[in-house]
């Protein structure tokens, strides 16, 4: 090799180290500058006939509300600086259990962790070796991030300070990673680090590895959450964020988050719900502005009350049940298998499939396959149904959609996979409230002709306990197949089934 | 620049030999083990690094002595070998013997933490369940019984006792995971549409937090598919066990 090649590739494997260098570094990459409009928003803008300008004017406005990426957090109103009500400060109304707020046992949490997060800082500040902690923190996951509030505290130490001075600067300095809680710049961080690549940088679901999702991430923007424990399609209440985070939604793209420590959690809760409100902000603006065509301040604020409203005094629509859980007998079990194939009660069956118990009392079927969710696929020239050519069954599509327009899939009650937690109280709130965003009905809230309510307390728990009993492994650990334990007297179900259209989660395909 | 590069295949030797010595106290070596598998799994890592050792060392050292003997201009004609059978026999014969000795040492080992023999009496404390990407436990309720109604689960953590054997069914919902713990020197693999029965006994003195990793490449969020096993002492685990029980039966007012 001459002396030039050799120095030219030199040039090239520095060339290459250094890219590796900068595509693999941990630095965060710099944050998007400002908040986009939505593409719904702005073709509803412009389908009205406003242009550039009037988008740039409700940027603005949103940018004043919610800030912008690098900075968020939401403008204070005259009247909450007269109530001394600020949701920028963190964890601002400890022990109020107000919308927003973290409870004091949520708080008594975050100091736990914080302290087995911080041990080893604490440890360095307590022995007095403040030159320490600077490393100390370095070496904890994302550390990085507080480097700056460690600069300023210790700043404030001052120049040769007395022992005095010393033993209250620690105190202080411990409180302070004790009670650590992420600033919104802290979280937003956090959420593009971590959320982002699916969620997106307004929350809109559209991060660069959502389109490989099934099922594709939540769009936050309209405000509606699937899983939440309250009535009346509210807003999710900070506790459902929370154990989304914590517990992950089994079975989807979105896994828990449990290595984050609870402050970090409740910081990213506290994100999504700016994202969310700004998002929900963002639409009501801009169809107010249709309607009004034009924006005003007052428009603006009004808005932005309106949305507050909607995400507060949730705590009153919880659903909870009086006294302790009624015990899954025998007989409330065949109550409940009777109600979900009863079409003028639970109506389950139409959806979820036929379901039963068998002579041996083991519960059966709910495997997702209802005749109402799925319909034959027709040729468009004869109107005939298409046929598999591997099969030679009827092809089937799923019918339902959810609100944001995806095309999806009952649960297959068999395999036991519940997105919002398998405790009977999670199951009670599925069936009392439905699913936001999905046509699983809120049976609970329910009427019928005469305004009675249209299950008791007793066919709510009695549908409850049968539904959670579908997916109970007779074999202990579930290797058997459920059909072979028990009975199966569905044939035409089966068909049905294997030949169904694309399903929306792995789990009902298997089959 | 014979002697350079004999110089660089020296270094070569040394700082192979020097690293391996000096990993431990970079803290860049297995880390502590906490399980009753660790004694077993380390002296069998240890036997076969030394074996290694001894190979790299051998072969450094011929090498470096050819680097250095035959770099030379030589203006003599080379000369032609058919190869030697002895020498074929016994470089095929010791490490035959060597995979030999390796192979049994291994056994004790290997039937301790895999054969169903060795397995623990008693049912198993929970299934373990692989997803992507995420590690989920499912525990018995208070009839004692799994599969039934009411088992709860536990994302993330896996709370075992401390001090006494665990055992566990893995099993996966998708593709293939891995479940690792490496403090505990156990890996096995979990299979879609088997039921993998495992078991591993932590320290009575060791109890903790220990990772769990997902071994084996199942998609793209593999990187983030962590878990945690949390080793309780017995009183702590009943505790816990008893708290999460009653929490399964919450009715929501008090969570």
């Amino acid at each position: 090799m001459n002396c030039k090649s050799q120095r030219r590739l030199g040039t090239a494997i520095v060339c290459a180290a250094s890219f590796l260098g900068w595509s693999c570094s941990d630095q965060p990459h710099a944050a998007a500058r400002h908040y986009k409009l939505s593409e719904s928003v702005v073709k509803e803008l412009e389908d009205a006939g406003f242009r550039a300008r009037e988008e740039g004017q409700v940027l603005g406005a949103l940018e004043m509300l919610f800030g912008t990426p690098a900075a968020p957090g939401y403008l204070v109103t005259n009247e909450w600086l007269d109530d001394g009500f600020n949701p920028n400060w963190p964890n601002y109304a400890v022990g109020d259990n107000g919308s927003g707020s973290v409870t004091d046992a949520e708080f008594a949490a975050i100091v736990e962790g914080n302290r087995q997060r911080f041990a080893g800082v604490i440890a360095e500040i307590e022995a007095g070796n403040f030159d320490g902690v600077e490393k100390a923190l370095a070496d904890i996951p994302r550390g990085n991030l507080l480097a700056k509030l460690w600069a300023d505290l210790y700043a404030s130490l001052g120049e040769e300070p007395s022992a005095d001075d010393v033993a209250a600067f620690k105190d202080d300095a411990k409180l302070t990673f004790e009670e650590y809680y992420p600033s919104f710049a802290d979280s937003a961080e956090l959420y593009r680090q971590q959320c982002l690549h699916c969620h997106g940088n307004e929350g809109g679901a559209d991060g660069p590895t959502a389109r490989f999702l099934n099922p594709l991430p939540r769009d936050y923007r309209r405000g509606i959450f699937k899983y939440t424990a309250l009535k009346d399609k509210a807003r999710p209440r900070r506790e459902d964020l929370f154990n989304t985070l914590a517990q992950g939604i089994y079975s989807t793209a979105m896994p828990n988050f449990r290595r984050f420590s609870d402050a970090e959690l409740h910081g990213l809760v506290d994100y999504v719900q700016l994202l969310s409100m700004r998002g929900e902000t963002e639409m009501l603006l801009a169809a107010n502005m249709v309607s009004d065509e034009a924006l005003t301040t007052d428009m603006v604020l009004e808005t932005y009350n309106d949305v507050w409203g909607r995400w507060s005094g949730q705590d009153e629509k919880l659903i909870t049940f009086d006294g302790p859980i009624p015990a899954p007998t025998p007989e409330l079990l065949h109550r409940g298998a009777e109600l979900f194939n009863d079409p003028n009660k639970g109506n389950c069956f139409s959806c979820h499939g036929q379901a039963g118990i068998d002579e041996h009392g083991h519960s059966w079927g709910g495997r997702g396959n209802g005749s109402a969710a799925f319909a034959d696929v027709l040729d468009e020239a004869t109107g005939e149904p298409v046929r598999s050519p591997w099969t030679g069954m009827i092809e089937k599509k799923a019918t339902y959609s959810d609100d944001w327009g995806h095309t999806i899939v009952p649960r297959n009650l068999e395999e036991g996979v519940f997105r919002f937690g398998r405790r009977p109280i999670d199951i009670y709130r599925r069936i009392y409230a439905g699913i936001n965003g999905t046509p699983m009905p809120a049976i609970g809230e329910s009427k019928d002709a005469e305004g009675n309510p249209l299950l008791s307390d007793e066919d709510m728990w009695a549908l409850v306990h049968f539904v959670r009993s579908l997916s109970e492994k007779h074999d202990g650990i579930g290797l058997l197949p459920q059909r072979l334990v028990a009975r199966d007297d569905s044939a035409s179900e089966h068909s049905e089934h294997s030949g169904h259209a694309p399903a929306e989660h792995g789990e009902e395909s298997t089959h | 620049m014979r002697f350079l590069a004999t110089l660089l295949f020296l270094a070569l030797l040394v700082f192979g030999v020097w690293s391996f010595q000096a990993a431990e106290s970079f803290g860049a070596w297995l880390p502590p083990h906490v399980s009753s598998f660790g004694p077993d799994i380390d002296a069998l890592f240890k036997l076969i690094l030394w074996m290694v050792t001894f190979f790299f060392i051998l072969t450094e050292v011929v090498l470096i002595y050819c680097v250095w003997r035959f770099s030379k201009k030589d203006p003599s004609k080379a000369h032609f070998t058919h190869g030697s059978h002895k020498l074929e026999m016994l470089w095929t014969a010791v490490p035959a013997g060597l995979l030999l000795v390796i192979a049994f040492a291994q056994m004790g080992a290997w039937a301790n933490i895999r054969f169903p023999s060795a397995f623990p009496d008693g049912e198993p404390v929970a299934v373990a369940w692989a997803s992507q990407f995420d590690w989920r436990f499912q525990y018995p309720g208070a009839d004692g019984v799994l599969g039934t109604m009411d088992d709860f689960e536990s994302a993330h953590d896996f709370v075992v006792p401390a001090g006494e054997p665990v055992k566990f069914i893995l099993r996966s919902r998708d593709v293939i995971h891995s479940f690792s713990v490496p403090q505990f020197r156990l890996k096995q693999d979990a299979m879609p549409g088997m039921a993998i029965p495992v078991w591993f006994q932590v320290d009575e003195d060791r109890p903790g937090d220990y990772e769990l990793i997902c071994m084996e490449l199942c998609g793209w969020g593999h990187y983030k598919m962590a878990g945690k096993v949390r080793a309780l002492p017995r009183a702590e685990y009943d505790a816990w066990v008893a708290d999460q029980q009653a929490q399964f039966m919450s009715n929501g007012i008090e969570e």
